[in-house]
């Protein structure tokens, strides 16, 4: 009775998988736009899980940045619709995410949010041969001639920027680096800051934690009597660092960050004046601006998401929709809802890598309240000013 | 003739099936290529089934509770996938050279049985909650060192760039990946149907009866973890071809647990159970990545422990005995089939090797002593058990 | 100095890792059952004390407990009792799927970014060695939870009814001890327990996420084990080890990227020596 039973149900299970193979059948070059109403912009990002604020950041902003084009009556007529799926910040979890975006009709990429799932991402977009314009996957390996594109600054140029700024600067200082070692982003940066020091220095102090570390005893106790510290790192572990420091760390020490310092004195439950140290960083965007294009950008966030995350990741991808729809505004070819992936990849390539093209965002150095000037290298990297922030001056 | 149609369900189903699987698949890829997004499913499946096999051969057969078959994968992948890419370095072939690929799998094999030998020499000396720590704090530890590896050898916090077939050839991965799974199912099946087999199962339902009647037990646990890590380690391997960057973080305990819910779900100690448990999960994960877009993200995980309580709950409540017994799959199947209850079929076949429940116990006592027992090296020698110290 | 200063914190995040590993050795004692959810418990705990700490710190800590207590009870009631007689492992599977369903709720509810305060306990200057006030806090705490639990257990009636239950429930029902109460009365400390240990970890790290009292929750149950599971100075002894050890591996930067593998590797080593851990008892397999 029992044999029987698993008998019928291994073979309904056999022939619900063949029906399955059968109705999945699909041409090998297949336009899966072709049904499409709306232009369909994809991203994957961590939406759940410890990096789910970067993700959800990117997610609420591309949004806005979407609604805002359709309410001005879409790009050349045709609305803008965004799909986000959740990567969870795993590379193994992007077979899964790219063929629901590939397969589910997305024209335009944001590629992946994080650098890990980013470059099994470009594999996949390299083959299909469409275009991604990450807004915060910022390793070495994401962009590419073929068609990946970025709006952050590579990690090695971050480091490099950051080791020039220290050279110019804090010469003959003594230097700790405190970063997260199982993190790509943080032991890029690191490693180029470190090669771009010049020997004014000597011994560098290098601590680091890995995974969602919380408890940095050890770590301040290595780090306590440094001039300058280097934080490579996001702003959570940064907070924490500087909360659990805030009495023993020098009272003149500067904590010094990059990109991923952004947000750091908006983290619920951080008062950034109960510590004593300079914080400063350098990078893109400054998310607690009053005035000029960010600060428009930020109101427009705050009014549509008032309790999302808001960070320079948001930023980045707001910029990312409008600079594509730039793209596809100043060419020449028509543009329709049901063009393929591979359509607007190569229009959008053409535009990104041809000389007139600059697009003026919020993210980079604004003059006088104007937007700032952003242009695209060959290879797929920005250009564009970085600018150093001073979140506090010591106390 | 009715009793060899018999006999073949009972022995051959399995490869019967997964057979006609693979052999559609192989037609289909070959005459129109299927939707990217089915390979990529196809190939999750193929991993989870060898995975979910290898562990219900300890977890299942053997008895004993491992939490972190996952780092076994890991050794398979980080030093498969790391040979793999010296080789091709090497002779400058292509990634997708088969030869490579089956080097790697041996090796990776061989690396994860290694350490499959050592953590089974804890298995002998510890038994349930014990072994299940150590299981567990075996993958960290492989995780941890994984994770802090030279960049240069793998990759370290960036982890490893395997060497891959490519997006447009997984479907290849997925034929090797069902021709894996019926070599396991072969080893495995074979196996416990042997006199090694019959040894397995016996020192599971009672170690000491089993020593007692003379079964080499050193021997035959240790010959579970080695054959239960080389399979977690091949498919490993068949993990990281398919993805790329492989990072150690993806196998930690979360990994290791999802693998032992699908054995537990299949049903403890059925072989069939852990290869339709592992499709089904691996198919709901997959689904509800692909349902919940957007801001709908953030229920996925909230669906898979609702379903998965439920299912739980279900199907061991002892308080739901009499709900169990009305409404079941069989039920709603010899519905459908208009079959009638037969009262005279045994439908419990004491004599089957498969559908033994295993069983894990929980032994140890609340207390409040400080005094350590003094108790010799021999394993059941008469320590006598204090009743909680307070007398 | 440095050593001094290496026992102090030992002891402190050992207190804390200790008050982790009762909530686990008990309610593994008592209802038999691997509580993966118990660290959930401890973010449970972390949630409510940031959420309530602008009221009040002394509010926030009760509200923690209490909160963390009914989340207790709630998935006892649930989750756990249909399951009384199952199979454990199938016990353990439930308990896993409710420690998912804690934290997306957690997500759903609070959302992705940590929650975190800034309260900063200061320092007292003891001859050369500075020491926070917290972790001096900490450690005075998680031994008078020690002793306290000590004592009830053994010499209250619903502490030996505890036991009772732990040696033979069947039996313990027969002497007319309320078996679902003495195990509702376990999940009810270890959840408190848990309560303090995650306030306590807050004050500290000052921040709380969903995955908050994963890596804790994991690292008590290895302190339970090291200890010998069902033992509770054994959770007090293992606690501390795994604390020492983390403090050492704090002082030495070569190895502080390993306190992780260090940790499980000397628990491997416990107890490839010592079985069952270093106060758990030997029992006697029947044939």
């Amino acid at each position: 009775m029992k044999k029987t039973i698993i008998k019928v149900l291994c073979l309904v299970f056999a022939v619900v998988m063949v029906l399955g193979c059968f109705t999945a059948c699909g041409g090998g070059e297949e336009n899966y736009a072709e049904n499409n109403t709306k232009i369909k912009i994809g991203v994957s990002g961590p939406l759940t899980g410890g990096a789910a604020m970067y993700g959800i950041a990117v997610k609420n902003s591309a949004q806005l940045a979407v609604d805002e084009i359709n309410a001005k009556g879409g790009v050349d007529g045709v609305m803008l619709e965004l799909v986000a799926v959740d990567d969870q910040h795993d590379p193994t979890k992007v077979s899964t995410t790219y063929t629901t975006l590939y397969e589910g009709g997305c024209q335009l990429f944001l590629g992946t949010v994080t650098t890990a799932p980013g470059i099994q991402f470009k594999q996949y977009a390299l083959e299909d041969e469409i275009f991604y314009l990450t807004p915060s996957a910022s390793g070495d390996d994401i962009p590419s001639s073929d068609g990946g594109f970025q709006m952050c600054f590579t990690d090695s140029n971050q480091g490099t920027a950051s080791a020039k700024y220290f050279n110019e600067n804090y010469s003959g200082k003594k230097v700790g680096i405190f970063y997260k070692a199982d993190d790509d982003y943080s032991v890029g940066i690191k490693n180029n800051f470190v090669a771009g020091l010049n020997s004014s220095f000597g011994n560098v102090v290098e601590a680091s934690f890995t995974g969602e570390a919380s408890q940095f005893d050890s770590q301040i106790t290595l780090l306590k009597d440094c001039d300058v510290i280097f934080m490579p790192i996001y702003y959570t572990p940064a907070s924490q660092f500087m909360k659990q420091g805030a009495s023993k760390v020098k009272a003149s020490a500067v904590y010094f960050g990059c990109d991923g310092f952004d947000g750091i004195d908006a983290v619920e439950g951080f008062d950034i004046n109960s510590i004593k140290q300079e914080v400063s960083y350098l990078s893109h965007f400054d998310s607690t601006s009053t005035t000029g294009p960010a600060a428009d950008y930020i109101n427009a966030y705050k009014a549509k998401y008032p309790d999302a995350p808001l960070n320079q990741f948001g930023a980045a991808a707001y910029d990312c929709v409008y600079a594509m729809v730039a793209a596809l505004e100043s060419s020449d070819e028509e543009i329709t809802a049901t063009m393929s992936a591979q359509d607007f990849a190569e229009i959008l390539k053409a535009e990104f890598t041809s000389d007139d093209f600059v697009f003026h965002g919020v993210t980079g150095e604004c003059v006088n309240g104007q937007k700032s000037t952003i242009t695209w290298n060959e290879d797929g990297t920005v250009n564009k000013r970085a600018v150093k922030y001073v979140v506090k001056q010591k106390s | 003739m009715k009793k060899s149609l018999k006999s073949f369900t009972k022995h051959y189903l399995n490869y019967s099936v997964i057979g006609a699987i693979l052999i559609v698949f192989s037609i289909i890829s070959l005459v129109s290529p299927m939707k990217t997004s089915m390979v990529f499913l196809f190939q999750q499946i193929t991993v989870a089934v060898i995975m979910a096999l290898s562990l219900s051969l300890v977890v299942g057969f053997l008895g004993e509770l491992s939490l972190g078959h996952a780092g076994f994968m890991s050794i398979g992948a980080y030093l498969g996938g790391k040979i793999a890419l010296v080789i091709i370095e090497a002779g400058d072939l292509k990634s997708s050279n088969i030869l490579v690929f089956i080097v790697a799998v041996l090796v990776g094999a061989a690396c994860a049985a290694l350490c499959g030998f050592i953590v089974g020499f804890a298995a002998l000396r510890l038994r349930g909650d014990y072994l299940a720590i150590v299981t567990l704090a075996f993958g960290e530890i492989v995780r941890v060192i994984f994770t802090h590896s030279d960049p240069e050898s793998f990759g370290g916090a960036l982890g490893l760039k395997s060497p891959s077939f490519g997006m447009k050839e997984t479907f290849v991965l997925v034929i090797i990946g069902i021709l894996l799974i019926l070599f396991t199912l072969f080893v495995i099946q074979n196996l416990l149907r042997s006199k090694a087999g019959r040894a397995i199962t016996a020192i599971r339902d009672n170690e000491i009866a089993a020593k007692a009647t003379g079964i080499n037990v050193t021997k035959h646990k240790l010959m579970v973890f080695v054959i239960s890590a080389a399979f977690a380690g091949v498919a490993g391997v068949l993990f990281s071809y398919a993805n790329s960057p492989v990072k150690a973080d993806t196998f930690d305990y979360n990994y290791s647990i999802e693998i032992l819910v699908m054995v537990v779900l299949g049903g403890m100690g059925s072989i069939n159970g852990s290869i339709i448990s592992a499709v089904l999960i691996t198919v709901l994960n997959n689904r509800l990545t692909t349902i919940l877009t957007g801001d709908n993200a953030v229920f996925k995980d909230l669906f898979y422990a609702v379903i998965l309580i439920l299912i739980v709950i279900y199907n061991n409540a002892p308080g739901l005995k009499g709900f169990r017994e009305k409404y079941n799959l069989k039920n709603f199947m010899n519905k459908i089939l208009k079959k009638k209850h037969d009262p005279s079929e045994i439908t419990n076949d004491a004599a089957r090797w498969d559908v033994v429940p295993t069983k894990i116990e929980m032994n140890e006592v609340l207390s409040t002593d400080i005094v350590v027992d003094k108790v010799g090296r021999g394993d059941d020698s008469a320590d006598i058990r204090e009743r909680g110290g307070n007398k | 100095m440095e050593i001094i200063m290496t026992i102090i914190n030992g002891l402190s995040i050992g207190g804390t890792y200790a008050m982790i590993a009762l909530g686990y050795t008990m309610v593994y004692g008592i209802a038999k059952m691997l509580n993966f959810a118990h660290g959930d418990i401890i973010m449970v705990g972390g949630y409510t004390i940031v959420l309530f700490f602008p009221i009040s710190p002394i509010i926030g800590v009760i509200a923690s407990v209490i909160f963390c207590v009914t989340v207790g009870i709630v998935v006892e009631k649930s989750a756990y009792k249909p399951l009384r007689g199952a199979s454990p492992l199938a016990v353990l599977i439930t308990a896993i799927g409710v420690s998912k369903l804690l934290q997306s709720s957690a997500q759903i509810f609070l959302g992705s970014e940590p929650r975190g305060i800034t309260f900063n306990f200061g320092n007292i200057q003891i001859g050369s060695v500075s020491i926070s006030v917290l972790t001096l806090i900490t450690i005075l705490c998680s031994v008078a939870v020690m002793v306290a639990l000590t004592l009830f257990v053994k010499y209250t009636k619903t502490g030996r009814a505890m036991i009772a239950v732990s040696e033979d429930r069947g039996a313990a029902q027969l002497m007319g001890i309320n078996v679902n109460f003495i195990i509702m009365i376990t999940f009810i400390i270890g959840s408190a327990l848990a309560a303090i240990a995650g306030v306590f970890l807050v004050f500290k790290v000052q921040d709380v996420g969903t995955t908050f009292g994963a890596m804790p929750g994991i690292k008590a149950f290895a302190a339970a084990v090291i200890g010998g599971i069902g033992s509770i100075p054994g959770a007090m002894v293992g606690g501390l080890v795994l604390g020492f050890i983390e403090a050492i591996c704090g002082m030495v930067p070569a190895l502080s990227p390993y306190t992780d593998a260090i940790e499980f590797a000397i628990l491997i080593i416990v107890l490839l020596v010592k079985p069952t851990g270093f106060l758990g008892k030997k029992r006697r397999e029947k044939v």
